[in-house]
């Protein structure tokens, strides 16, 4: 089997690189057969996105699609400085 | 002089799949702050269509509207074009300069560009050996050389210096320390340093930290959207700006 370290690093290259996805703050889990992603985007597109680029760099594997909807509130207080 | 309200936020990353989300989250924002600063990675592949979708979202908003880009808006090698008609749309786009803007009697100085990278004071790479680590950091010299130029002629009340990369390690904290050399140079802040601003204002890190100061005490804040988790901030500049 492959070392899960070069598994997790070629997954993370291929969301950065993918045209696709172009994503770099994504964190790539590799434990055994199983591939965590957790990170935060914009929207429910991209979460898929990232889930496909990471089952093609990985197959075989299953892969777990933790990322999360960045949710943006109102501003807050300002700050003083 | 007077206090300035100055909205702040970077890594927005639109696209045609986020369309007009944006864009709501700036209603009113004219009765929070007096401008509106956006520091790099308007984009997520830096594409034509996609900076059109910026130049619509942040276009015709009723507060002047500073940007700079950052790295995913060069991804295409379309940051020429972006620029262009981010321009075309009222947006004040910085590339190692600066911009005077008078807000109702106050002049804000808003300096910068995209930054780079290259490590912080002592963990940093230097202009030694292959040619392709001398660009590396020449590049970033280069940029810091002419935010100093810059900042020596700009006379303003009030001096903010905009960037994607960070001039500082302090808001970087929640990112993998390995990789703080593609996050941003000291020489950034060293360059900010020696000529004097009220605040640096930049992106970059989405796993970052807001707040952090330059070694000379320049208030430094990281404004990725994933860290402060609304759709922008505002800072209150007080009356006495620093020279
Ligand atoms: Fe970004
Ligand atoms: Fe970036």
């Amino acid at each position: 089997m492959e070392t899960p370290q070069y598994v997790a690093a070629r997954i993370q290259r291929a969301l950065a690189e993918d045209e696709r996805t172009n994503e770099l703050g994504i964190r790539v889990d590799v434990r055994g057969d199983q591939v965590f992603l957790r990170g935060q985007v914009s929207c429910e597109e991209r979460r898929h996105g990232i889930e496909d680029v990471a089952r093609e760099a990985a197959p075989g594997l299953t892969v777990h699609n933790e990322v999360q909807l960045l949710e943006v509130s109102d501003p807050g207080e300002e700050e003083h400085l | 002089m007077r206090a300035l309200r100055i909205a702040a936020v970077a890594d927005i990353h639109l696209g045609e799949d986020i369309r007009g989300h944006y864009r709501k989250k700036l209603e009113g924002i004219e009765h929070r702050a007096e401008v509106l600063l956006v520091g790099g990675d308007l984009t997520r592949h830096g594409t034509i269509e996609e900076g059109q979708v910026v130049a619509d979202e942040l276009g015709d908003l009723p507060i002047p509207v500073v940007a700079v880009l950052g790295n995913h808006d060069y991804h295409s090698d379309a940051d020429r074009e972006i620029a262009a008609m981010l321009r075309d749309a009222g947006i004040i786009v910085l590339d190692d300069d600066a911009v005077v803007i008078p807000l109702d009697g106050t002049r804000l100085g808003v300096a910068g560009g995209k930054g780079f990278g290259g490590g912080f004071a002592g963990k940093c790479a230097s202009e030694f050996g292959e040619p392709e680590t001398k660009a590396f950091v020449r590049h970033t010299k280069d940029i810091a050389e002419r935010w100093r130029h810059v900042l020596k002629n700009l006379d303003a009340d009030h001096r903010v210096v905009l960037s994607h990369y960070s001039p500082v390690k302090d808001t970087l904290a929640g990112e993998p320390p390995e990789i703080y050399p593609f996050l941003g140079s000291y020489l950034l802040a060293e360059a900010a340093d020696a000529e004097g601003a009220d605040l640096i204002v930049h992106g970059h890190a989405h796993l970052g930290t807001e707040k952090g100061m330059t070694p000379g005490g320049i208030r430094v804040r990281n404004v990725a959207l994933p860290v402060i988790g609304h759709s922008y901030v505002v800072y209150c500049l007080d009356g006495e700006g620093v020279h």
